[in-house]
């Protein structure tokens, strides 16, 4: 007895249904993703391969027989692995379940084999041929699919007609089998493809809302950490992280203490208590990322029993050397289930202030080292010089008063002028003026054993350059150089213009420049690196020598610096 | 009478404490150097009881002159310092005196009563890591050259002075005596004009009559007198 046409439709699309249960879970695995895309890929072909292939058995399975042949449905799985894979992966498709399908035998074995073939390799050509056309988001059209495997099943139902003997039964069964057939496959066709859709722009939407999320915090807490891990910058960085994800409350702490708490919760979280939850001791003394969702991993507040907060992820902060240095923590109430995006994007911000921290601490170093680098030029000078220099007037007071008085007065010039500057540029007149009150000292020093020569034009004196670049030169080339002479030492202080720049040279006749001489090099050390860091690299000091005969140190700078 | 060498580099420097020590009746300031070469010359020539001696001066320290003055003929050093670094850690407990500059008249009493009563000399042991001599000072016009020991050949004494043979045959002036430098630098002995560098002995020629030459690495001769001949053997670990 053959069955009823009404009731082959509804059993069809029943068991249809069955079939798009399966498509549907399968779409929630990983084993999905490579069919959401089109790829040249061998390793994505070959998923795809496998899993229509899988479906197009299913297909031929879910159905029922009606004489010779069975109303089924493996034109779905031939159609689509031929649309997503490709002409090759729908013809292999077409060839596995076809060969299935001729193995289950009855008088439609090889006209249904040959179908499947044609479906796959339908599916394929159409495939190739919107890629060449460039319109590839129309593979993934629902239409699209239903219109191909109706097709398909038409050529197919042509095909039992053509190869089925006798011609009378094939009739026969192919009136029965055509309407179900073509309602289930083409039906099947579309709603598979929605499924594989719907779970595509799913991923796209989280994922870039995941992105716009993390690029938000990111745009607006940069920087912000980087003037200090202190109460304030944590607040306003936790405020930030707040408004942007969304969760119950966030907490950063150092060490030892909350340093910013926001959000539920925060009238018993107070900034500047110490730390006492177990889990946030426990994350920072073994650098782990702490998670409790409150149902798996218990959660309670450890301040206060009525808490709201339900669950809480707690990630360290990396220092120096990944030693941590604090923690950051996301917090969801007990009314609210804490999100994988706010998770994952916890651990991200975590990354993102360790860094900030760190590049602020660097920076602070620099400055503090640019800071002690002045100091430790202005304090190069000092005991020796000073010591010789009230030596000096002490002597100079019995025979020459006057000249004494003058003396002090350029001692005090030369020691106010090293300590009141503050700042960290000056004027070539400023140094100058440094320098001259230096050498009006060394001069009655040595006596007569010393001549020195200044000569640098009016214009060149409001050039600006670092301060304490020519007082630590010229001290070198008379500590090293003229009172290493037995006879008369000589030094010159010029200046030239070269281009846009200012070479400012200091000579001395003693010749005896060493490279790396001990203490020699720290101040006009220095001197270099200060030039360079304020100017650029095609500035700075250099060093030109003819042994004991003229040591000549060249600082080139620019001659118009752009006001700051 | 005490007879007193000023060394400083600085006039002024000299002349204050030239006056300073004016006051003192029974003190004689013989003479005044600038640098260490001119002060060596000088202590050699004029035996001072007493070196005020300043410790920053061109290329030879006060330190290092130390090492340059004939250990027999030591006169009592009293070191003069701007600032108290290195030196004042070095004497502060020994028998050395050091002043301070600028110079405090009372100090320098001080100074000069220790100095009349402690007449022998001191005690040099203290100073024994500084004054390994390590470069020989030779003068030229002007300069001084500060030859390392382990480029001169052979040293010799002429009715001149003392003079450096160096590896490229040239020859320096120094006012370092003979037996200073065989005392301070480990050369031999080898005539008694004559000191060799071991380390650039090459070849020893005998020659009749129990003397020989030394042929250096540079290719000088230098002669050994028969007197000299069995300790260089012995030195040189030669039978």
């Amino acid at each position: 007895m053959l069955p009823q046409l009404p009731d082959l439709v509804a059993s069809l699309l029943q068991q249809m249904g069955i079939y798009l249960v399966v498509a549907y879970l399968l779409s929630r695995t990983p084993l999905f993703l490579p069919l959401m895309r089109v790829s040249v890929r061998w390793r994505h072909k070959l998923a795809c391969y496998a899993i229509f292939s899988v479906f197009c058995i299913m297909g031929i399975h879910i159905g029922m027989p009606v004489g010779g042949a069975r109303a089924n449905t493996p034109a779905i799985g031939a159609v689509l692995g031929g649309l997503l894979g490709g002409p090759v992966v729908g013809l292999a498709v077409g060839i596995t379940a076809g060969i299935h399908r001729f193995l289950l035998g009855g008088s439609f074995a090889l006209a249904a084999a040959i179908d499947i073939v044609v479906q796959g390799l339908l599916g394929g050509l159409t495939h190739r041929y919107l890629i060449s056309r460039g319109r590839v988001r129309r593979l993934f059209s629902p239409a699209l699919a239903a219109a191909i495997t109706g097709i398909g099943i038409l050529i197919e139902l042509a095909i039992d007609l053509a190869l089925v003997r006798p011609f009378g039964e094939a009739l026969h069964t192919v009136s029965l089998i055509a309407l179900p057939e073509f309602v289930a496959n083409t039906l099947g066709a579309a709603l598979f493809m929605s499924i594989l859709i719907d779970r595509r722009s799913l991923l796209e939407e989280q994922s870039s809302a995941f992105s716009t999320k993390a690029l938000r915090i990111a745009a607006r807490a940069d920087g912000l950490l980087r003037g200090g891990f202190d109460r304030e910058n944590s607040s306003r960085v936790a405020q930030i992280i707040y408004e942007e994800t969304g969760v119950g409350a966030v907490a950063i702490t150092d060490r030892e203490k909350i340093l910013a708490f926001i959000g539920i919760g925060d009238d018993h979280h107070l900034p500047g208590t110490p730390i006492s939850s177990p889990q946030t001791q426990d994350a920072i003394a073994r650098n782990e990322v702490f998670f409790a969702d409150g149902n798996e991993v218990a959660y309670a507040c450890s301040i206060r029993r009525g808490c709201p907060l339900g669950s809480t992820l707690v990630i360290p902060l990396a220092g120096e050397d990944r030693r941590v240095i604090g923690t950051i923590k996301l917090y969801e109430p007990k009314s609210r289930i804490f999100s994988t995006i706010n998770r994952a994007l916890g651990e991200g911000i975590a990354k993102l202030l360790s860094a900030q921290i760190l590049a602020g601490r660097y920076e602070r170093q620099k400055a503090l080292l640019a800071q002690s680098e002045i100091k430790l030029l202005q304090a190069q000078v000092s005991p020796h010089f000073l010591f010789n220099a009230l030596n000096t007037i002490a002597a100079v007071i019995r025979t020459d008063p006057e000249r004494a008085r003058q003396l002090v007065h350029s001692l005090s010039a030369f020691f106010r002028k090293n300590l009141k500057r503050a700042g960290e540029e000056a004027t070539l007149g400023d140094e100058l003026e440094h320098v001259e009150a230096y050498l009006r000292i060394e001069m009655a020093r040595f006596a007569g054993n010393l001549e020195v020569e200044v000569d640098v034009a009016e214009e060149f004196r409001h050039v600006r350059l670092p301060a304490f670049s020519l007082q630590p030169v010229v001290e070198n080339a008379i500590k090293h150089g003229t009172s290493q002479l037995l006879g008369g030492g000589r030094v010159r202080i010029c200046a030239a213009r070269e281009g846009r720049d200012l070479l400012l040279s200091v000579e001395d006749n003693a010749g005896l420049y060493e490279e790396r001489s001990p203490g020699d090099g720290l101040g006009m050390a220095i001197v270099d690196r200060r030039i360079r860091a304020r100017h650029g690299d095609a500035y700075g000091v250099r060093v030109e020598c003819e042994r004991d005969a003229v040591t000549r140190v060249i600082l080139r700078v620019p001659l118009e610096t752009v006001p700051a | 009478m005490m007879r007193v060498l000023i060394v400083d580099d600085e006039p002024l420097a000299r002349q204050e404490l030239r006056i300073l020590l004016a006051e003192a009746p029974d003190v004689q300031v013989i003479g005044e150097c600038g640098n260490a070469i001119e002060a060596i010359g000088a202590i050699n020539r004029e035996a001072p009881d007493v070196v005020f001696l300043d410790i920053q001066m061109p290329r030879v320290s006060g330190l290092e002159m130390l090492s340059m003055l004939d250990p027999e003929r030591m006169p009592r050093v009293v070191f003069l310092t701007a600032h108290d670094e290195y030196a004042v850690q070095a004497f502060e407990g020994s028998a050395f005196d050091y002043l301070l500059k600028p110079a405090d008249p009372e100090r320098l009493r001080k100074t000069l009563q220790r100095l009349r009563r402690d007449r022998p000399p001191q005690d040099m042991s203290a100073l024994k890591g500084a004054s390994e001599l390590r470069r020989i000072p030779c003068t030229g016009v002007n300069r001084i050259t500060l030859v390392p020991l382990e480029e001169v050949e052979s040293i010799v004494s002429r009715p001149g002075g003392v003079y450096v043979v160096c590896a490229d045959g040239q020859e320096r002036f120094t006012e370092l005596t003979l037996n200073t430098l065989q005392e301070r630098s480990g050369f031999i002995r080898c005539h008694r004009q004559h000191l060799v560098n071991p380390d650039r002995v090459r070849e020893i020629r005998l020659i009749e009559g129990g003397v020989a030459e030394v042929r250096t690495a540079g290719g000088g001769i230098v002669p050994v007198s028969r007197r000299f001949l069995g300790p260089l053997k012995a030195r040189l670990s030669i039978e």
